[in-house]
């Protein structure tokens, strides 16, 4: 920690904040600024990356601090950077760059990060399967001061817009699954040679924000390498820690408890009870306990998040909390999804005219898994509660020990 | 994460209570006593009900005065870590009733009153219940039969409340009825004449209840609490105080019993391996684990609520009594199953707690119940229909 951690107290980092942020940020009643402006405008400032060492463009303070300072945004409503691109890039990427790069990656990569110059990504899951992360078969093979890179990524959201993305790939076969990954800084900008990046169709049709990214002998500088060779699984944990807090709103990915979102969403609890009066459903008991459990789970997500914040301050919740608030809130949202097919029956479901996309609960539903199997599918979350929350015992495993080569040729079909 | 309290960040002095009431328990009724008083009338002894009043169970409501005190100046907050730690013991006792009569009492009786009544009932001699709910089990004053008529020999209260806890041992009670179609609470002294108490049992081990009946019993007149026809407020303040401390005491008992089966399972070896190693119990293991936080977070939000008054108490309220009422039970249902046949036996002590935790679901409103409560509130911030 800094010395501007410990000769400013919240107090003191609260009423200079104070003055800023009226002075600076827009209101929320003003139309939307792009989260890039507002991002370099913090970081210009000295309010970009509180918690991150001022030698590598933070401003050397503590994760309260950091709450602190979007605390009182909130409750000055005034606008402050928004949206995934940032909230992966500062909130989760940057902090594992903070926690296992050296020195030259962290003066070299942070800086630009903070300030929303260059945006970041993890390339994590590939094609055959994202909850077995270890399983990694992207190939990165040294060569002298060299890596080559080969093999595909995907559910990585928004590498289309992105400057870098953090790949996990494997750099010895014969090591254990966990033992032989390395994570790497790769350039995303389209003229890298031998790299193809294609976005995903999702379910409603749309474009989305997923892609799949192909690596052809991508060669990078070794000083790309985030950690040791060898270790990167310990970094992708730390990734992963990462972005199931951000995902939560709580640690580095903290920016306050953004209520405009929900109350701006066309299913929130009072819409549903418009719609279901419209339709002359709403002496359903049914339907009436059904919008009450989501304005009871909206109710419960920020006062459960919040005590886990109070408790990571006061040091009664250490380690990975993220994980329960990530599940409490993914699996709630498929129940608010419930809830608004059946206050609006055949009408969220068919509509007039040709409109071949629309903004419905049919076209919700069709989407609302992507919170409980992306960022580690509810299972995944359910473990990790379960083994290192609960220290309950780890399922046996079969690959154990076993070199990752040995691992793939048992997978192969015996005939 | 389990054993963590509703409230982070207590005082030490607020940290010693807790461990106290936690001894208290464990040596003066531990769940083998909960067996032993499971056959008795009352459900427990009046003078370890002394005992317990001496330490602290009675007086928290009370103004110092009347030999009452709280620890840190949050009442609700103060009380919910006894409540908490009565979920855990199944501690026997009209907690409850008496607290939430203290309550009523000290913010709105009259001086006569407070100086007869809550000295006795700080030191345990006297025990006043709250006489609320009628034979329809609707926890409201809104369609109380129970009425006050002023004659010519004084006020007079007639009608019959029912679910009232601890109704056997109570000497007095503070009932909720209608003057004049009015909501108005009195005391009455339950030796009194006109006064008839039929007692009754309820499904957990050492909590009794009973149905009070009133003919023309008189009520002295300053023993109306607040005002003939003005007891609306303090009416809805009192279910805020109970619903809180039953929340409270909800996540106790979860807690205690998500514990004791981990603990139980963590040693039970099936197909070679432990049976917590199994996916399938951990998984609903870590739902039971966030259901618990949640609870957690919610009953500190609600006792906090109520302490300061928040305008928003009563959404906060039907949103905890709905979601914690569910899931705590929930928890303690999952727990028999993980713990296999020994869990539906007398033997095994969860079923104690699952006693207690369905007592408490139905008591002052079930989930379903709340969850109709919110949709009118909800409901009433609607614009009329389009």
């Amino acid at each position: 920690m800094s010395d501007a951690a410990r000769t400013e107290t919240l107090g003191e980092f609260r009423r200079r904040s104070e003055d800023w942020i009226a002075a600076n940020l827009p209101p929320r009643s003003a139309p939307p600024e792009d989260p890039v402006d507002l991002q370099r405008l913090l970081f210009d400032s000295g309010y970009a990356g509180i918690a991150f060492p001022e030698e590598y463009g933070g401003a050397g303070l503590t994760l309260e601090h950091q709450q602190v300072f979007y605390d009182l945004a909130h409750e000055l409503g005034r606008q402050v950077p928004t949206g995934t691109a940032l909230m992966v890039s500062v909130g989760m990427l940057g902090p594992t760059i903070l926690d296992h790069g050296g020195h030259e990656a962290k003066s070299r990569f942070l800086p630009p990060l903070l300030r929303g110059d260059d945006l970041w990504i993890q390339l994590l899951s590939e094609p055959r399967g994202g909850s077995d992360m270890a399983g990694a078969r992207t190939r990165l093979t040294r060569d002298g001061d060299s890596y080559v890179l080969s093999g595909s990524k995907m559910w990585s959201t928004g590498a289309h817009q992105s400057d870098y993305g953090l790949c996990l790939a494997r750099t010895d076969w014969e090591a254990p699954k966990h033992r032989g990954l390395s994570m790497i800084a790769v350039p995303l900008a389209p003229a890298t040679p031998g790299l193809v990046v294609q976005q995903t169709r999702s379910a409603d049709g749309t474009m989305g924000d997923f892609c799949e990214e192909f690596f052809d002998d991508i060669i990078l500088p070794s000083e790309n390498l985030i950690g040791e060779e060898n270790s990167g699984w310990a970094v992708a944990q730390t990734l992963l820690f990462h972005e199931r807090n951000a995902v939560a709103n709580v640690g580095y990915g903290y920016i306050g408890w953004d209520q405009s979102e929900s109350s701006a969403d066309a299913y929130e609890p009072r819409s549903l009870i418009g719609v279901a009066r419209q339709r002359g459903v709403d002496g359903s008991a049914l339907i009436r306990q059904l919008i009450a459990d989501v304005f009871i789970e909206e109710t419960v997500l920020p006062l459960t998040s919040a005590r886990v914040m109070t408790g990571m301050t006061l040091g009664t919740h250490e380690g990975q909390w993220g994980s329960l608030l990530k599940l409490q809130e993914s699996e709630a949202a498929i129940e608010k999804v419930r809830a608004a097919l059946a206050a609006c029956g055949a009408e969220g479901v068919i509509w007039e005219g040709d409109d071949i996309e629309l903004d419905n609960p049919g076209t919700e539903w069709l989407l609302a898994r992507g919170g409980t199997l992306s960022g580690g599918s509810s299972e995944m979350q359910r473990n990790i509660i379960s083994e290192r929350l609960l220290g309950l015992p780890r399922e046996p495993s079969v690959e154990r020990g076993l070199a990752f080569n040995e691992v793939l040729k048992r997978q192969e079909p015996s005939e | 994460m389990l054993g963590l309290p509703v409230q982070l960040g207590m005082t030490d002095e607020q940290e010693a209570f807790r461990e106290a009431v936690r001894r208290f328990i464990q040596t003066e009724v531990p769940l083998t006593k909960v067996r032993d008083l499971y056959e008795s009338p009352e459900g427990h002894e009046r003078a370890w009900w002394q005992q317990a009043a001496r330490l602290g169970w009675t007086s928290l409501f009370v103004d110092e005065r009347y030999g009452g005190g709280s620890l840190s100046g949050g009442q609700v907050r103060d009380a919910v870590i006894l409540a908490e730690e009565i979920g855990r013991g199944l501690a026997p006792g009209p907690f409850l009733p008496v607290n939430v009569v203290a309550a009523g009492v000290s913010e709105h009786g009259s001086e006569a009153l407070k100086e007869q009544l809550l000295p006795a009932l700080v030191s345990g001699e006297a025990i006043a219940v709250w006489a609320f709910a009628e034979r329809a089990g609707r926890w409201t004053v809104d369609g109380s039969e129970s009425a006050l008529e002023d004659t010519g020999d004084g006020l007079l209260l007639t009608g019959a409340k029912h679910y009232v806890e601890a109704a056997g041992s109570a000497t007095h009670a503070l009932v909720t009825a209608r003057w004049r179609g009015l909501p108005t609470q009195v005391i009455v002294d339950l030796d009194g004449t006109g006064v008839s108490v039929r007692r009754g049992r309820s499904i957990d081990m050492v909590r009794r209840f009973g149905v009070i009946g009133f003919e023309n019993a008189l009520v002295e007149p300053d023993h109306v609490v607040g005002g003939l026809g003005e007891a609306a407020e303090a009416i809805q303040r009192q279910v805020q105080i109970a619903v809180a401390l039953q929340c409270a005491e909800l996540v106790g008992i979860a807690d205690r019993t998500l514990e004791f089966t981990l603990d139980y399972g963590r040693d039970r070896f099936a197909f070679g391996r432990s049976i917590l190693s199994f996916q399938a119990l951990k998984h609903r293991i870590a739902d039971m684990a966030q259901w618990l936080e949640a609870s957690k977070a919610l009953a500190g939000a609600l006792a906090e609520a109520v302490d300061e008054s928040d305008p928003d108490a009563m959404r906060l309220l039907h949103v905890a009594k709905a979601y914690v009422g569910d899931k705590a039970t929930r928890i303690v249902d999952d727990c028999v199953q993980i713990t296999g046949g020994i869990g539906v036996t007398w033997e095994h002590d969860i079923h104690m707690y699952n006693r207690r935790a369905a007592l408490l679901r139905a008591l002052y409103g079930s989930p379903e119940e709340h969850k109709e409560g919110l949709y009118r509130l909800l409901e009433a911030t609607v614009g009329a229909g389009r």
